[in-house]
């Protein structure tokens, strides 16, 4: 199993009064599963992504990751955690504008102590494989949404993530670009057995998972 | 990695050009005027520091003034230096001078005026560790009718000759010594007080009659003699210091001697009869204040901005967070871009200081240089500057770190009202910082041009003051009717209105001037503890230089009475309490073992020195003299003639009857002014580097506004969509400003009253520090402030609300 939440709450205080954004969300997720979250805007969604991606905290509940609690850790080895496992991938991409493409894909090894000449490999393997060698000297402004979506899906997968968390990754693009990266998602899962939990609106998009979680006022339905 | 950080820094920095622009340029002025102020009091500190100078020390008189003793003149007796150093064993040595302003030297049919020079004992050598070039230390000064000879000196006189044992004629007051020539020594740094050119040894003032048969006499009758002293390093000078004040050498009730170490000389001693003019060392302490306050202001112009900018970089933070960066990692980055951006502002600033520094050296009159033997001195201020810069980038670097990656992504961060009070706070200092120097230049400014209006009770326009050195033989009563040949033959010339002879005139040194005490009034008593000072001149003297007589006037110009007259000035009545002219007019008053002196006059105060020093109490004597001769021209009918011309034709007319001589003029009115130099120049850098902080503050606010700005470009859009004016939003994005403004001067003015107050001290006759002052400061900075964020805000204001609400 790689992760597991249990009665887990999350709520703000607002006006002396505890407003719930996640109501006892009890969820499991085996590595090699595609999961999509859907539900009407503002019903928890992202909240929930942040959660499991470590982002965020809550307020109550257990919440284990590769066994360990997350709850009892402190701040410091949860963001190892995340950093080490999961790669996230957003709805309007941010990348870095200041960056090329090549740059973009190279950040997060930076961090990572890896050697220069093992970075250059990996972002070129990266490159090649989502056909995008041409464009690495380019800057983010310079390419379509889709193709800006595609590498910020391959920088999250630049670190071998065992977990990818995608808020509506789709969601500023047509359908054509969507179909593409909804076809990427589907190969890294099935072939690379990469776990992936998606956020999206599109029923069409949320059949490429083998599982959908609907939320509603933060509680799972 | 440093790589990827240098590439990317540099990115930023190129793609960020306003802030690129306003960081590095703020920065290098606030380094560059830092490293200016800093060589300037570098060089100022470094006056009279040579090997052994701890040790040394000059003595100096205290007068008493009421119940207590104050610095009364920097000069001794001849018994001085002597009687120390028998009756106190920590004394190891000691050395006289007897000052020469000038002196003519003759060598061959050659004349030269040389400034500067002194008969000095032969403990010279031992006690002022300068370097012998020529000679032996021991024997150079040994000999009456020696002179050593600076290097420079040696070389006008003698060329590459060897100048050892060569023979010169020096005149002083017409008579003649032949000097042989027994020492060449290393010209004496420009960092030093008393700078002498050539020594004459000390023994040779026996023989050289001139100054009377008593003058070389060991007695405390004259006190013309500097004296420095050379103290065992292991001794407590303060302790000293009160032994010597305690034991009253000279069994004077009315002053004391006192010591103060030479290397405080330039910076902290203010005396009557010092050598030259000295520094001041709350010029020091006011300049060192504002060069920490640009630097600082450069600084927190810098954290603002980029505290600002880091908001906008709040996403790019919150991309590298989820990308795996550490904390650590995101500081080190910032750290790397502030300190690549502060360098580069320090390679620009070095190349401005290399830039300005010879335009720097003509305001200040010094020769500064950015030599390596000076950097031991500036390494702490390197390290400050070093200090700061990590400071200033810590902070923005810790800010930028801290940021949760959910909300730097969801843009969140804009909002954070911590970062909000701290910006405001550093406005606020910037400001306060901006206004104290406001008032500084203002009160400076206008203190300057206080004095300078001042009435100072004599016209001393269109008058020069000619002094030659006459190389003659001939008595003083011939050379006194030549004189007066000479007077006739220029008040031919017909741009020469007025003629009369003077050993001293307003705008003059102290030095020819004589502080005496012991006056005997014509009431009968005698005044032991109360100075006056007083020179000679010629009856004309007054009318020439229009000074005004309340009482009486000149002297009677009767051929066979032409001594023992006086005129005094209101100040001398003040002082010894004489409260009617006709208590003194055409009375006595008796002082130098003469008690015939007939007051024929007495004269409205007039400034001597300036308005620096107090009113003094005068005793004008009357004198057949040679002297300084002063000529009024006629304004129209010189500048027919031409000044150039009009002055050759002086020349041409002392030559005529003085052949073998030296001729030298000044104009007296550019050597009163010349007093207020230093003031004026100390002015000058207040209100340059007062508009360089003004520029920096300027720059910060202008870039803090484009950002402040564009933040609430969509703020703006709103209010406009919904009725608001141009006047409102303009209103609603400067009202901030104001009150920041305001804060800042609240603060300003009692840091600025305190400090001005402080600088004013420093003259007898000061301005007011009016509430207007402080009003112009304030306005000043506000105006320059409103027109820096309305450039900004106005294009906002005036901006199509749809245009900025579609960026949504
Ligand atoms: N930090 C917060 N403080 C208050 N309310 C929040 C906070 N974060 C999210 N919310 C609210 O919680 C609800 C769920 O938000 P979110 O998870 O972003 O919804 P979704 O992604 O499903 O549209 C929304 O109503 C949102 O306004
Ligand atoms: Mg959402």
């Amino acid at each position: 199993m790689l992760l597991q939440l249990r009665n887990i709450f999350k709520w703000v205080q607002q006006g002396g009064q505890r407003i719930f954004l996640l109501k006892d969300i009890n969820l499991e997720v085996q590595e090699g599963e595609f999961i999509s979250i859907m539900g009407p805007s503002g019903s928890g969604k992202s909240t929930l992504l942040n959660v499991i991606g470590m982002l965020d905290t809550f307020d109550e509940g257990e919440y284990d990751f590769l066994s360990e609690s997350v709850h009892t850790l402190k701040e410091k080895y949860r963001s190892n955690l995340y950093k080490e496992y999961i790669g996230f991938v957003f709805q309007s991409y941010h990348l870095l504008d200041d960056l090329t493409v090549e740059e973009n894909l190279e950040m997060p090894l930076l961090y990572k102590k890896i050697k220069s000449s093992e970075r250059k490999a990996l972002v070129a393997d990266m490159l090649d494989r989502f056909n995008i060698v041409g464009k690495k000297d380019l800057f983010p402004t310079q390419l379509s949404g889709g193709q800006q979506q595609l590498v910020g899906v391959a920088r999250a997968l630049i670190g071998k993530p065992k977990l990818i968390l995608a808020d509506e990754p789709t969601g500023n693009l047509n359908s054509q670009q969507s179909e593409e990266i909804m076809q990427l998602f589907k190969k890294l899962n099935e072939e690379e057995g990469v776990t992936i939990i998606q956020v999206t609106h599109s029923e069409k998009n949320a059949e490429y998972g083998s599982r959908i979680i609907n939320l509603l006022d933060g509680r799972k339905i | 990695m440093l790589r990827n950080y240098l590439k990317i820094a540099l990115r930023y920095l190129s793609k960020n050009k306003l802030y690129s622009f306003i960081n590095i340029f703020g920065l290098a002025i606030g380094i560059a005027s830092f490293v200016l102020i800093m060589l300037y009091i570098n060089y100022e500190q470094s006056y009279d520091k040579f090997k052994g100078s701890e040790n040394i020390y000059r003595v100096y008189m205290d007068y008493l003034e009421g119940d207590t003793f104050v610095p009364g003149d920097a000069m001794t007796y001849n018994l001085s230096g002597p009687t120390l150093k028998s009756e106190f064993p920590e004394v190891l040595d000691y050395v006289r001078f007897f000052y020469f302003e000038k002196m003519t030297f003759q060598l061959g049919d050659r004349i030269f005026e040389q400034p500067l020079g002194s008969l000095a004992d032969p403990s010279y050598f031992d006690i002022f560790n300068y370097p012998l070039l020529k000679g032996e230390k021991e024997k150079v000064l040994s000999q009456p009718y020696s002179i050593v000879l600076s290097k420079s000196f040696a070389q006008k006189l003698f060329g590459n000759e060897n100048p050892l044992q060569k023979t010169i004629s020096a005149f002083r007051d017409g008579e003649e010594a032949v000097l042989t020539v027994t020492g060449v020594m290393a010209d004496i740094p420009k960092t030093t007080h008393y700078r002498n050119t050539f020594l004459i040894s000390y023994e040779t003032e026996k023989t050289w009659t001139d100054w009377g048969p008593k003058a070389h006499e060991l007695n405390w009758n004259a006190n013309n003699y500097y004296t420095f002293i050379k103290l065992d390093p292991i001794t407590n000078a303060d302790v000293l210091r009160q032994k010597i004040i305690e034991s009253d050498i000279e069994e004077d009730t009315e002053e004391q001697h006192n010591i103060e170490p030479i290397e405080d000389i330039h910076l902290y001693s203010n005396k009557p009869y010092e050598v030259s003019a000295n520094g001041s060392i709350t010029r020091v302490k006011f300049l060192m204040a504002i060069a920490f306050i640009i630097l600082i202001l450069s600084w927190l112009n810098y954290v603002n901005l980029s505290v600002t900018k880091s908001m906008e970089r709040a996403k790019e933070t919150g991309i590298r967070k989820v990308s795996g960066a550490q904390k650590s990692q995101l500081i080190i980055q910032s750290l790397f871009e502030s300190i690549l951006l502060n360098l580069v502002a320090i390679m620009l600033s070095l190349l401005l200081v290399a830039i300005v520094l010879p335009l720097y050296n003509g305001i200040t009159g010094k020769g500064l240089n950015l030599q390596l033997g000076s950097l031991s001195a500036f390494l702490p201020y390197f390290l400050f500057i070093l200090f700061g810069m990590v400071a200033a980038g810590l902070y923005p670097a810790l800010l930028l770190s801290s940021y949760s990656p959910i909300k730097a992504l969801k843009g969140k961060i804009q909002t954070s009202s911590q970062g909000l009070a701290i910006r405001k706070g550093l406005i606020v200092t910037q400001f306060l910082a901006t206004i104290v120097l406001l008032i500084g230049t203002i009160v400076v400014t206008k203190q300057i041009s206080f004095l300078e209006s001042q009435p100072i009770g004599t016209d001393i326009n269109q008058v020069i003051a000619l002094k030659g050195e006459v190389v003659t033989t001939k008595s003083d009563s011939l050379l006194i009717n030549e004189y007066k040949v000479l007077e006739e033959e220029l008040k031919k010339l017909p741009f020469v209105e007025k003629i009369a002879i003077a050993q001293s005139y307003p705008g003059d040194s102290f030095d020819n001037l004589s502080s005496s005490r012991g006056i005997l009034l014509p009431n009968g008593t005698k005044e032991d503890d109360k100075l006056f000072y007083t020179y000679h001149v010629q009856p004309d003297y007054f009318d020439l230089v229009d000074i005004e007589f309340l009482a009486g006037g000149t002297f009677l110009p009767s051929s066979n009475f032409d001594g023992k007259q006086v005129v005094v000035n209101e100040t001398f009545l003040k002082n010894m309490g004489i409260s009617s002219y006709d208590e003194i007019l055409n009375k006595t008053v008796g002082f130098w073992g003469e008690n015939e002196w007939r007051v024929t006059g007495v004269i409205k105060d007039y400034y001597h020195f300036g308005l620096k020093s107090p009113l003094l109490p005068m005793v004008i004597r009357y004198e057949r003299d040679v002297n300084n001769i002063l000529i009024k021209l006629d304004a129209s009918a010189a500048s027919v003639t031409g000044f150039e011309s009009s002055i050759t034709q002086i020349k041409s007319e002392w030559t005529k009857i003085f052949p073998k001589s030296t001729f030298n003029y000044t104009f007296l009115d550019q050597k009163f002014e010349a007093q207020y130099q230093e003031d004026k120049s100390f002015g000058a850098a207040f209100q340059v580097f007062t508009l360089l902080a003004i520029l920096i503050a300027a720059m910060g606010l202008f870039g803090l506004t484009s950002y402040t700005v564009v933040q609430r470009k969509k703020e703006i859009g709103i209010r406009k969509v919904n009725g608001a004016t141009i006047p409102q939003v303009l209103t609603l994005l400067n009202k901030d400003f104001v009150k920041w403004i305001g804060v800042a001067f609240i603060i300003a003015i009692p840091i600025s009253w305190f400090a001005m107050n402080q600088w004013l001290q420093g003259f007898a006759y000061r301005t007011a520090l009016s509430w207007w002052v402080f009003a112009l400061a304030g306005i000043s900075a506000l105006l320059i402030a409103l027109l820096t964020v309305s450039w900004q805000s106005f294009n906002a204001a005036v901006a199509n609300p749809v245009e900025s609400l579609r960026d949504e």
